[in-house]
């Protein structure tokens, strides 16, 4: 039972992740191979404050949220100077170099021994110390995400992303500030992920840098693109999906040598097949304003193969 | 010291020119990110230690079937993946997922079949050095550097002087005006991925030979690969060489300041230096903001 509970919980963490990303690479079309740096630095910070400034929940939160969001406009700089394979080459570097810096930085961060024995944290007096505590948690954080996100897209603010995304230099005529636009969303991505990484650090208690590697994040982009660019409830489904498949492996009985492995295959092997046949993924993006009778149908099809 | 660190440059820069090289060739022919190139250098280190210690066949031929099974998967994956995402019009961040899930399934294909622990090919001996103008250099690395220099001017020959150099030049300077003229890109690109494949291979052995290999060792590989192409200038195919040079000499030299864990870290801030400072490189030629 325990075991199921913590799945679920990880499904809630990781559609926080999906949900933040598909921000950037769905609505704001910048494939960003840099996510779980973003989380990883949320959990950083909440393990960092908490073992050894005794930060409470909600103060731990608010600095994570900030430095990430803080260092997602940092990667959104990048962003403004490159576009699509050039912009995804820069993220990936930037995903190295902070990979590194939690690896190397022994003294802030342990290095590769990582943080042992983050506290449980106490929320609104309730000490959040069991399972389904934790479940409540994650599921009241990722509704919490998701209906931010919704907001933000459904907003005109989301409007103005999709057109930058359709087209920069259309956009930009039309008088929209690109540059702000972009800034915005890789705040708001990058913070909303590190809710994620810090609910990740609170539930498992340890962390190293070995859960925020590039392919952890190229893992946060295959949830992202098997549930849909550019649908939020895609990003769910993908989490819910993609956290549910090794859980089949274990009832197929599968060695739990191999299954790492075999787990790993499948997640690609689902990429590509994706990408073969579905591009637009499990749920695709709605249209929302069909331009013309004829032509509205396909167009977000296409946007979908452009990507 | 000065001699040994310039030694090592060499010798790094010479693995990264071939990783470079190879890469450059691939993505000069059809502008792919070709993701799953690290995987392709990782299955080459593998199959000629497969070949070599597992089989006891001897190291050239090993080295040749590793070459042919490297073209040969570049290939693949080029008829299999890339060239059906083509013919459906599919843009290029399309191409580099599903490039990324291919990684993703070769890398961890060989390490189910190999585990995931250090193999060498030196059979447990340890090379000693020999000392050349104040450089301890073990053969290996010199055969490393002699391969990365005569291979680097084959390249460049077989760009400038052959039909099928001329025909991967049109086709990187402009795809549409190629066809029109009747080149034939579906085969070019085919070459490319054969050719680039097979540089990766040579690198890989080379690598391997002198620092063992891990079923990682394909991603370090890609990123140093990335990084010289664009240092080098993306489409500038004797650039990426000259980018991978560049790159293990700055790597050398930084190891004076910085710790040698940082390597991947300084790589990656030349890149972003060069993405924010001058994305063509330094033999490209200036691009648009809007092209790249």
């Amino acid at each position: 039972m325990s075991y199921l509970l913590h799945i679920l919980i990880l499904a809630n963490i990781y559609s926080v992740a999906a949900v933040s990303l598909n921000l950037i690479a769905g609505f704001g079309g910048m494939l960003s191979v840099a996510h779980a740096a973003f989380y990883g630095i949320g959990a950083y910070v909440i393990a960092i404050l908490a073992l050894n400034f005794g930060f409470p929940f909600s103060l731990t939160m608010i600095c994570a949220v900030g430095l990430a969001a803080i260092v997602g406009m940092l990667v959104g700089v990048p962003g403004l100077r490159t576009h699509g394979d050039y912009f995804a080459i820069a993220t990936f570097g930037l995903q190295v170099i902070i990979h590194s810096v939690m690896t190397n930085w022994v003294g802030l961060t342990g290095g590769l021994l990582g943080l042992p024995g983050i506290p449980r944290p106490t929320v609104l007096g309730v000490t959040i110390d069991s399972h389904v505590r934790f479940l409540f948690l994650t599921l009241i954080a990722a509704v919490a995400v998701f209906a931010f996100s919704y907001r933000l897209v459904r907003s005109p603010f989301g409007r103005m992303l999709r057109a930058v995304r359709e087209d920069e230099i259309l956009a930009r005529a039309l008088g929209k500030n690109v540059v702000k636009c972009k800034l915005v969303v890789f705040a708001c991505g990058a913070g909303l992920a590190a809710i994620g990484g810090a609910l990740y650090a609170y539930h498992i208690t340890f962390i190293d840098p070995s859960s925020f590697t590039v392919q952890q994040s190229i893992f946060m982009l295959a949830i992202v693109i098997i549930g849909g660019t550019g649908n939020l409830w895609g990003s769910v489904l993908g989490a819910a999906v993609l956290i549910g498949i090794p859980e089949i492996l274990r009832f197929l009985g599968i060695p739990s040598a191999i299954k790492a492995n075999i787990q790993q295959i499948l997640y690609g092997a689902l990429l590509v097949a994706f990408m073969m046949f579905r591009p637009q993924g499990m749920i695709g993006e709605p249209v929302l304003m069909p331009l013309k009778k004829d032509g509205s149908a396909t167009r977000v099809q296409e946007s979908a193969q452009e990507l | 010291m000065t001699s040994q660190l310039i030694a090592n440059g060499l010798i790094s820069g010479s693995h990264y020119a071939l990783l470079g090289l190879g890469f450059a060739v691939i993505y000069a022919s059809c502008r792919i990110l070709h993701f799953a190139h690290g995987s392709v250098v990782t299955a080459a280190a593998y199959i000629a230690y497969l070949f070599f210690i597992v089989l006891h066949v001897p190291l050239p031929l090993a080295i040749v079937v590793s070459i042919l099974v490297a073209a040969g998967m570049g290939s693949a994956v080029e008829l299999g993946i890339y060239r059906p995402l083509r013919r459906r019009g599919a843009g290029g961040l399309v191409m580099l997922i599903a490039s990324m899930g291919v990684f993703i399934v070769i890398q961890n294909a060989i390490s189910l079949a190999f585990g995931d622990g250090t193999k060498s090919l030196r059979g447990g001996q340890v090379a000693e050095g020999v000392l050349f103008l104040g450089a301890r250099i073990t053969p290996v690395q010199i055969v490393a550097m002699a391969t990365g220099a005569v291979l680097f001017i084959a390249v460049s020959l077989i760009l400038s002087k052959t039909k099928f150099g001329k025909a991967i030049r049109a086709v990187a300077a402009d795809p549409e005006l190629a066809v029109a003229r009747g080149i034939d890109t579906d085969r070019v690109i085919l070459v490319a991925f054969a050719l680039g494949s097979a540089l990766a291979a040579v690198a890989a052995v080379l690598m391997a030979a002198d620092l063992d290999m891990t079923p990682a060792m394909g991603m370090s590989a890609l990123l140093m690969a990335v990084v010289s192409a664009i240092i080098g200038g993306a489409g500038s195919i004797p650039g990426a060489a000259l980018g991978g040079l560049l790159l293990g000499m700055a790597q050398s030299a930084g190891a004076w300041y910085i710790h040698t864990e940082w390597q991947n870290a300084m790589a990656f801030g030349i890149l972003l230096v060069f993405l924010l400072v001058r994305p063509q490189g330094l033999f490209g030629k200036p691009v648009r903001a809007v092209e790249l």
